[in-house]
């Protein structure tokens, strides 16, 4: 299987859309993830970002913050998303989305070599900033694996420049002030700015834009700002939540937002949309 | 500013807070230097929140110990009823100078959120406070406070309802709200440059506890005495002593007896990553941050500031932890003795200092930093009709 940046990549290169959906680690829902991960794939996913949970998830909103509470209450642990990451990873690239004290409890070398080792190739820490990321990047470089870096809204243009040549694998968009699944309010943020201030400072690094990321209209949102692709999290696992198998329901919504991006994607470039049922792979 | 103590402190946030935490930076350094904003800092200390508090000699607790004098800095008598005022109006004078509409805070006991909800109203802010279900529940009266100052109090009902969670959920409102509202963090924790802020701002305490020990005794004290939660009355306290030949002593919240861990990061945590920074944290083998247990709601915190991991790895500050039983005695005996009640905080604090008092001599002088009133804890203290 392709590394998540190898796979970025492609998708980029062959004018597709980067769809990655979110699936958060719970011991009680092990058991669904194969048929979530074909469905996934089926309705268009680049790549699969499996989450740890973590206790204190600050940059959560409230669905997310509650499904790790759950997650946590059902005994889910570091092993689990080692075992995750072996299930899904013959199907899809497999990203990690935690938070900083987990893995550095663990060992930062020790984290990244049984990450790698499960076929985990991009790790993606919620609350590390660019400026303690240093010695994060030279373990996980150590170790073969893509530390990627989240940027975020702000007014000037040369902070984004200076993460997009930090990030490895890709740069993770924050679409706007908030936490993951809030609701947008307020003046949205302009994006085309930062997009290309990024490309400008590291042509080749592909861009995928999280938080907010639900249903066609946000994902043509994300495209339009001159994006690769999208992250979707918060709405799979409000479905994941609401059905007991929940695969196929996961599925269609990722197909709407992958065929969403996809066709504004085509709009982008000025070509025809794909077939609706349009397939990555 | 360091954004470093040794290998502990530093920025673990969500990039959205970065540019606003470079914008507190920045801030804070122009203001320190500015004597306008001194002179205002100042000037609201002594005529709005009541500074300098007094040096207080414990002649009666003192012969209960029996040995080393007790004295009290008494930032119980601050307006508000705790040293919390001293971070507040700092970073409120801050929050006006960039140009912020709207104020947010943590609280445990409350006090912090007492202490800002006054600084918004006296400073023209839209406030709210963010508490713990379960603090809510165990200090009532400064929730009632806090409302009637004009602040709205958001119950936190996520994860252990107490002080880790209300910073989880004010952490959550300035990610949302960054560009218009500053975060009036209570303690010498989070993400740089708060540890140092607030320790700045706290630095007053052990300021005058040096000035006011010369005055009063001739010498500085044999030892300083403070609690720690978040720790910012005790690096106030501390800091300003460091460099002296001053025994420093940080008291921590053991919990109820028999509690594996209480609420003594320093003395039975391990370095970790919590709320921003690199320190001392309560966690399990996985990382996961563990729920605490303190009679004291401003002690029941599962992390600690990063200069206090730093004094405890340098050794310059000696760290123990007093359970809830034992900070009870010491509020019962401070009120029995001196007629005044202590928070529940500083009585931990207190029963240390009396225990080492037992061990010196008569003519050494130990003073511990009163850092807040107990009006808000009788209902945890229970009636006592002996």
């Amino acid at each position: 299987m392709a590394t998540v940046a190898e796979a970025f990549r492609a998708a980029r290169d062959a004018r597709r859309p980067i769809v990655m959906p979110y699936w958060l680690i719970d011991r009680a829902r092990h058991r669904e993830l194969p048929a979530v991960a074909t469905a996934l794939v089926r309705a268009g996913a680049t790549a699969i970002e499996l989450g740890l949970p973590f206790s204190d998830p600050i940059a959560d909103g409230p669905v997310l913050e509650a499904a790790a509470g759950r997650a946590r209450e059902h005994g889910t642990r570091f092993a689990d998303l080692l075992d995750a990451a072996r299930t899904v990873r013959s199907v899809l690239p497999v990203a990690l989305l935690t938070y900083a004290n987990p893995l550095w409890v663990r060992g930062l070398a020790r984290s990244f070599r049984e990450l790698r080792a499960a076929g985990v190739s991009a790790v993606i820490v919620a609350d590390l900033s660019l400026e303690e990321s240093r010695t994060w990047r030279r373990a996980a470089d150590h170790q073969g694996l893509d530390l990627v870096l989240l940027a975020a809204p702000q007014r000037g243009t040369e902070r984004i420049r200076r993460i997009a040549r930090a990030t490895r694998g890709f740069l993770y968009l924050v679409s706007r002030y908030g936490t993951t699944g809030a609701s947008a309010r307020g003046a949205e943020v302009d994006l085309r700015r930062l997009v290309r201030a990024a490309r400008a400072a590291a042509a080749t690094i592909p861009i995928a834009v999280g938080f907010g990321v639900r249903d066609a209209a946000s994902s043509r949102r994300a495209i339009a700002t001159g994006a690769d692709g999208v992250i979707v999290g918060t709405i799979l696992e409000e479905i994941a939540e609401r059905h007991p198998h929940p695969a196929a329901a996961m599925g269609a919504t990722l197909r709407e937002i992958a065929v969403a991006a996809d066709r504004a994607l085509a709009e982008r470039d000025g070509r025809r949309a794909r077939p609706s049922r349009f397939r990555t792979r | 500013m360091p954004r470093r103590y040794g290998p502990f402190g530093g920025a673990f946030v969500p990039e959205t807070l970065v540019p606003a935490l470079e914008e507190l930076d920045d801030a804070w350094r122009r203001a320190r230097r500015d004597p306008e904003f001194r002179s205002e800092l100042r000037r609201l200390s002594r005529t709005y929140a009541g500074r300098p508090t007094p040096l207080y000699f414990a002649r009666r607790l003192t012969r209960r110990a029996g040995g080393a004098e007790i004295w009290l800095k008494r930032e119980d008598l601050l307006h508000g009823g705790a040293h919390k005022i001293n971070n507040a109006l700092g970073q409120g004078l801050l929050a006006r100078r960039m140009g912020k509409r709207r104020l947010i805070a943590e609280t445990g006991a409350g006090q912090h959120g007492v202490a800002t909800a006054m600084v918004g109203a006296a400073l023209g802010f839209e406030t709210e406070v963010y508490m713990g279900e379960r603090d809510i529940e165990r200090q009532r009266p400064n929730v009632r406070r806090m409302e009637l100052l004009g602040t709205h109090v958001v119950a936190v009902r996520t994860g252990s309802r107490t002080l880790k969670d209300a910073i989880n959920a004010a952490l959550r409102d300035w990610i949302t709200n960054v560009r218009t509202t500053h975060y009036l963090l209570g303690s010498a924790v989070g993400p740089h440059p708060y540890p140092t802020l607030v320790r700045e701002l706290q630095s007053v305490i052990g300021e005058e506890i040096r000035r006011q020990s010369l005055h009063a005794f001739g010498r500085l004290p044999s030892m300083a005495v403070a609690c720690v939660g978040g720790g910012s009355n005790a690096i106030g306290t501390f800091h300003p002593l460091l460099s002296t030949p001053v025994e420093l002593l940080g008291v921590e919240a053991a919990g109820p007896r028999g509690h594996p861990v209480g609420a003594a990061s320093l003395t039975r945590g391990r370095p970790g990553i919590l709320h921003g920074s690199y320190s001392y944290v309560l966690e399990d083998g996985e990382g996961q941050i563990l729920d605490t247990a303190s009679i004291s709601a401003g002690l029941d915190y599962a992390g600690v500031g990063p200069e206090h991991a730093w004094l405890k790895t340098t050794g310059r500050v000696r760290y123990v932890a007093v359970h809830d039983g034992e900070a009870l005695a010491a509020f019962r005996w401070l009120a029995r003795d001196e007629g005044i009640l202590p928070a529940l905080e500083p009585a931990h604090a207190l029963y240390a200092a009396m225990r080492e008092a037992r061990r010196r001599r008569p003519n050494e002088r130990i003073v511990v930093t009163l850092s807040g009133r107990g009006d808000k804890d009788l209902e945890q203290v229970g009636g006592d009709r002996r």
